[in-house]
């Protein structure tokens, strides 16, 4: 039988970039398991946007660190990911919004971030193509931006696949197997593996994969509908976002407007039809705010989920009732940006016990058990 | 140059071209049944713009599913000319690589 | 807006579908995105073939008219210019191109007859203006009356190339050749005789290697293949043209059937994927019917008569009617259609859906005899198994028959043929001539469809089967068909060319091979992914973006998986998951904020 130290379960950006990390600091008996492609989950399916402007301290740190690998992404893994740094608006079009973002802004200050607040004037010079009308005032950070995520997918892939992990697709775990209280293995579609440890990367299914260790991840899926646009002339550099408006839009490097909201009416369970309710509320609603759609035509729909946890922070961490299980899940709609210093973060755990760059230790799973949670705001 | 079929053995054409649309300025005829693409190919004009990267685009598949034969309109970019009907007075460009939006102030 | 049956598509398929429906009484709404009812038969100026219940020896145009006229007649209502960009797990939606707006449209049953689309063709410089669909040409020609070139490089002779050069030349093109790969033509042998005999050159194990020209096209490189395909080197030759039409096989446009998640197969026979189906075109969904060329790729009788059998099994769903006599009579017509040569790739491809169909059973010897010598008569040159019989049909005195299958090779009976030539007019085929023999000299009468009709007493060079002059004749009768418009002319020469004359004339730098063209991607760029470690169709097209853009993959999907099978050995069915997705054309922000729900 085949044997590893690692075998990570899930070949999204998450699930790749701890293999990367692995890999970076030493370990090549890794192995990717992924049952459909690489990228077929919420990874390929996502927004791409990057954004350091966070209500939760931790997730302000996480994106903080993000960006720096971000910067490096292509010198590191060998990989253009369509990277650009050209900011993230956030736009608060009530008043209870607007005092939350100041008092944002000044946590995010504190963490050595640089952001600006804008007033509608301000926003309006520097974009003449936004409808500034009802907007209260906006946040901006020139450093958040957003990259292409299946390039991102690919290139931690690509990477981690030349320095030895084995990334096998079309490859589905069915169990996991465990003894005395330790991880011993996996059995998937092409075969038994042992191993030490195995990380549940799974996305929109890390409920089920930690069920096959017997641990209980308190997370449950959502779909999220996102759309693109034909292609336009480059002249959208950064994202906009907006949490009480419910959209989020930018521009790819291709041309194209991709955008999406969140539906609070969405049933729980993963779903990635389309429909045509949510094309309906994004019309009407964008082009109120940005006009220029009006003529713009819609290419291509699709959905994806997000797996929420109840405090919409990521759950990573290794179990301390499972030896050997390892867990990156619930990362609701900012898994795509976190992945570089989540991935660095948990490669450090497995491998040094503890963590070099960003502490992690508030994101474990034990939070609900100890009742310490701090819910996330800015989420879409 | 004129690329009208004058007389076929099977088919009749009907009408006359008594439609002024504008084509990088220069005035054109087109009958009132021509879309775009039909008025400029029978004008002999086969290149509607420019890709991107720099290659001449002309039509390719005549109903409206391949996108090659984009054209500005109006000041409008990315009008399918193979679909679109002319219209009088209309104003016709060559697209060179993707669009510009319009917007208008609402404010 | 409500419907019970709701048609997508307004060819000969989803219109069949539509009468029996609506005969049936079932309220029916057909979407279609063209111009005009009747799909691919308006833009088809050639006689049909088939017997008279599919309006055999019609013209696809007049046919599109006949069942425009008794949709109407059955108050069926339609939209037009209308393309159905989704069916969304919440409702469909239509988008009106005319009102640019869209439509959600409630229904109890689809049937989906939205027939193919045509496939593109890498070589170099591929994306030149002037290299066109064979259907935009049609489109352009036929529709709208405008004749995109001069100078015409056919890529392709299955029926669409032949049928698509000839219709050039009678809109006064001059079509330089018909390039073929295979070592034989696709098409039906009286479709190609009608090119050779005008001269056009059916160049066979041949290729198109690259267009010529920097803006536009100026001519095109053709080389000799060997029996793999692979170039012979030093064959390479210059044609000049400033078209070049690609008639390279159509495949279905699966995309709405995907949308609507029914189960879909991988048959190659059938035109490639395909969604599943039983003999009453009933797809893995209770409620979702299909028919014509999206069933797979055949003809506009066997779409007729599928869109026949699928209307009426949906009659019966809805009104609890036992229509079953007309559902077998139907399947029997298809069966029939399918027996003979042309059939057995559409036979073997239903077969690995299950569904198994009759074959042979119709005679096959050739008549030999070329009649009594002096008697002006009829001689027939159609010398495959075609499901046709309007020469039998028309006949007043009984003379031709099929040998009691319609698939068989048509005799003739020289004692009852009285020279009337009404079986020369009606053949779709152009393949029966008039022949006498007189002391001095001969007579040859030949269909003929071109512009202008010649005088009596014009000088015309006479050509042979092959388009070779072999020699110069004299006009000596014309006699006009002004309601079919297949003229006969009836040409006098030197005794013993009857045997031989069928035709007449009268006297008188950077190079890409572009994939995808939305996104520019190249054949190069394909194979550089698959060699890097891509090898899931899907992760391709994420990574290159091939299918990204405005036309949502419909030239790029196949050839991409082509090269992906080639180069990684895989099969098609192996890498031929994919997810395509709504809206199947782009529509404006605007369009869905003018829509109107009811
Ligand atoms: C519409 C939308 C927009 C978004 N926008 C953004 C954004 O702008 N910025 C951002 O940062 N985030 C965004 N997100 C969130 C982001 O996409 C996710 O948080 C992130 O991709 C999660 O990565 P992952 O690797 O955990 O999951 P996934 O990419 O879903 O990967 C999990 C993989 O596990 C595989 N798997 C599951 N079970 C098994 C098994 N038993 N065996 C083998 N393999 C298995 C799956 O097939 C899947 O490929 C968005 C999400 C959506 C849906
Ligand atoms: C050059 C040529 C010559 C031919 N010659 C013959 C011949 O001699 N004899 C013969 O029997 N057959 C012939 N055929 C074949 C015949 O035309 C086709 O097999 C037949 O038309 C198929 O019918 P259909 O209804 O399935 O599809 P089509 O005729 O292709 O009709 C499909 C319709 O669906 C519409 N549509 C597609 N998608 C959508 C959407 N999303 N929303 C709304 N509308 C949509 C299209 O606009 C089109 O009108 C020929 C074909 C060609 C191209």
């Amino acid at each position: 039988m085949k044997e590893y130290r690692v075998c990570i379960i899930g070949g999204g950006i998450i699930g790749t970039s701890i293999a990367f990390h692995l890999a970076k600091l030493g370990e090549r008996r890794v192995a990717v398991f992924e049952r459909s492609y690489i990228s077929s989950g919420a990874t390929g399916r996502c927004g791409g946007g990057i954004r350091q402007q966070w209500s939760a301290r931790m997730n302000v740190r996480l994106a903080m660190r993000s960006v720096k690998l971000f910067e490096r992404f292509e010198k590191d893994a060998g990989f253009d990911i369509e990277y650009r740094q050209g900011g993230y608006l956030l736009m608060a079009f009530t008043e209870e919004e607007a005092e939350r973002f100041e008092r944002n802004v000044k946590m995010q200050r504190e963490e050595g971030l640089d952001v600006e607040i804008l007033s509608p004037k301000m926003v309006k010079e520097r974009y003449p193509f936004i409808n500034t009308e009802n907007l209260i005032l906006a946040t901006f950070c020139q450093t958040d931006g957003h990259a292409n995520p299946h390039l991102a997918n690919f290139g931690y892939a690509f990477a981690a696949r030349r320095l030895g992990v084995d990334i096998y697709t079309h490859a589905e775990v069915k169990d996991i197997i465990v003894q005395n209280g330790s991880v011993m293995g996996i059995e998937s579609s092409i075969g038994s593996f042992k191993c030490d440890v195995v990380v549940n990367a799974a996305g929109a299914w890390s409920k089920e994969v930690g069920k096959m260790a017997g641990i209980d991840i308190p997370t449950t899926s959502y779909r999220h509908q996102i759309f693109v646009t034909e292609s336009l002339r480059d002249f959208f550099p950064f994202m906009a976002i907006s949490f009480d408006g419910n959209f989020y839009i930018r521009q790819t490097k291709h041309g194209q407007m991709i955008m999406g909201q969140g539906d609070p009416n969405e049933k729980p369970g993963v779903n990635r039809n389309v429909t045509y309710e949510f094309l309906k509320s994004m019309s009407e609603k964008m082009t109120k705010i940005f006009p220029f759609l009006e003529n713009v035509r819609i290419l291509r729909q699709w959905a994806g989920c997000y797996n929420m946890s109840p405090d919409a922070q990521p759950i990573v961490g290794c179990s301390k009732k499972v030896n050997g299980f390892c867990y990156a899940a619930g990362f609701s709609g900012h898994g795509f940006m976190l992945a570089p210093a989540v991935g660095e973060a948990l490669a450090e755990l497995i491998i040094k016990g503890s963590t070099e760059h960003v502490d992690i230790s508030f994101l474990d799973i034990d939070r609900f058990e100890k009742g310490e949670v701090e819910i996330e705001g800015n989420v879409v | 140059m004129d690329r009208r079929i004058k007389s076929h053995p099977i088919l009749e054409f009907e009408g006359e071209e008594t439609v002024t649309f504008y084509f990088e300025g220069t005035p054109l005829r087109a009958k009132p049944s021509d879309t775009i693409a039909s008025a400029l190919i029978a004008n002999g004009i086969d290149i509607f713009g420019w890709t991107e990267k720099g290659r001449a685009r002309g039509f390719f598949c005549a109903i409206g599913k391949c996108s090659s034969c984009l054209v500005v309109v109006n000041g409008t970019p990315n009008i399918r000319a193979c679909i679109t009907k002319v219209k009088e007075g209309m104003k016709v460009e060559r697209q060179i690589g993707r669009g510009m939006p319009l917007w208008e102030e609402k404010q | 807006m409500k419907t019970k049956l709701l048609i997508v598509g307004g060819g000969p398929a989803g219109l069949s579908g539509a009468i029996a429906a609506a005969e049936s009484g079932v309220d029916v709404l057909v979407v279609d995105e063209g111009l005009e009812l009747g799909g691919q038969l308006v833009k088809q100026t050639h006689k049909f073939f088939g017997h008279q219940g599919f309006f055999a020896s019609k013209r696809g145009v007049e046919i599109a008219k006949i069942l425009k006229n008794r949709i109407e007649e059955l108050g069926v209502k339609y939209m037009l210019q209308t393309t159905l960009v989704g069916f969304y797990e919440d409702t469909a939606v239509a988008y009106s191109r005319e009102e640019d707006k869209t439509y959600e449209i409630d229904y109890d049953y689809v049937l989906l007859a939205t027939g193919a689309s045509e496939k593109f063709l890498v070589f170099k410089n591929n994306m030149l203006p002037g290299v066109y669909g064979a259907g935009a040409v049609q489109t352009l020609m036929n529709q709208y009356g405008v004749l995109p070139g001069e100078d015409f490089l056919i890529i392709g002779a299955g029926n669409i190339g032949l049928i698509v050069a000839y219709q050039i030349a009678q809109a006064g093109g001059n079509v330089r050749a018909i390039v073929e790969i295979s070592d034989k033509v696709g098409g039906y042998e009286v479709h190609a005789n009608k090119i050779r005999r005008m001269g056009i050159p059916i160049l066979l194990r041949h290729t198109i290697i690259k267009a010529i020209g920097k803006d536009r096209v100026k001519g095109a490189v053709i080389a000799k293949v060997d029996e793999n395909f692979k170039v012979i080197e030093g064959t390479e030759r210059e044609i000049v043209a400033d078209t070049i039409c690609l008639a390279v096989g159509l495949q279905p446009s699966i995309e709405l059937a995907s949308q609507l998640g029914v189960e879909m197969v991988y048959i190659p026979e059938l035109g490639g994927h395909v969604p599943k189906r039983d003999e009453n075109m009933r797809t893995s969904k209770r409620n979702i019917f299909v028919a014509g060329d999206l069933s797979g790729i055949e003809e506009a009788t066997s779409a007729m008569a599928e869109g026949y059998i699928a209307g009426y099994t949906i009659a019966q769903d809805i009104t609890g009617k036992d229509l079953s006599e007309k559902i077998n009579k139907y399947k029997e017509e298809l069966a029939d259609l399918r027996r003979g040569p042309f059939g057995k790739k559409v036979r073997s491809g239903l077969e690995k859906m299950g569904i198994v169909l009759p074959s042979g059973g119709y005679r096959t010897d050739l008549q030999k005899d070329f009649g009594p010598a002096g008697k002006l008569r009829a001689v027939m040159e159609c010398h495959q198994n075609i499901p046709c019989n309007p020469c039998e049909a028309v006949c007043p005195t009984n003379a031709i028959n099929m040998g009691g299958n319609i698939n068989g090779i048509p005799h003739i009976n020289y004692d009852k043929c009285v020279g009337c030539m009404m079986c020369v007019m009606k053949c779709p085929g152009l393949a029966i001539f008039m022949v006498q023999e007189f002391d001095e000299y001969s007579v040859v009468g030949i269909p003929y469809e071109f512009e202008p009709l010649p005088n009596v007493g014009d000088k015309v060079i006479l050509m042979d089967r092959n388009g070779e002059d072999v020699g110069e004749g004299v006009i000596q009768r014309v006699i006009k068909n002004r309601k079919d418009k297949t003229h006969v002319v009836y040409v006098a020469m030197e005794k013993g060319l009857e045997r031989t004359v069928r035709h007449f004339r009268v006297p008188s730098d950077e190079e890409d091979e572009i994939v995808c063209r939305c996104e520019e991607v190249t054949k190069r760029d394909v194979e550089k992914a698959i060699d890097m470690g891509f090898t899931d169709f899907e992760e391709l097209r994420r990574y290159l973006r091939i299918g990204m853009g405005p036309c949502g993959g419909r030239t790029c999907r196949l050839i991409t998986m082509g090269i992906l099978a080639r180069k990684t050995g895989k099969s098609m069915e192996e890498i031929s998951n994919m997810n395509l997705r709504p809206p199947s054309i782009p529509i404006s922000f605007g369009s869905i904020l003018r829509g109107e729900k009811e």
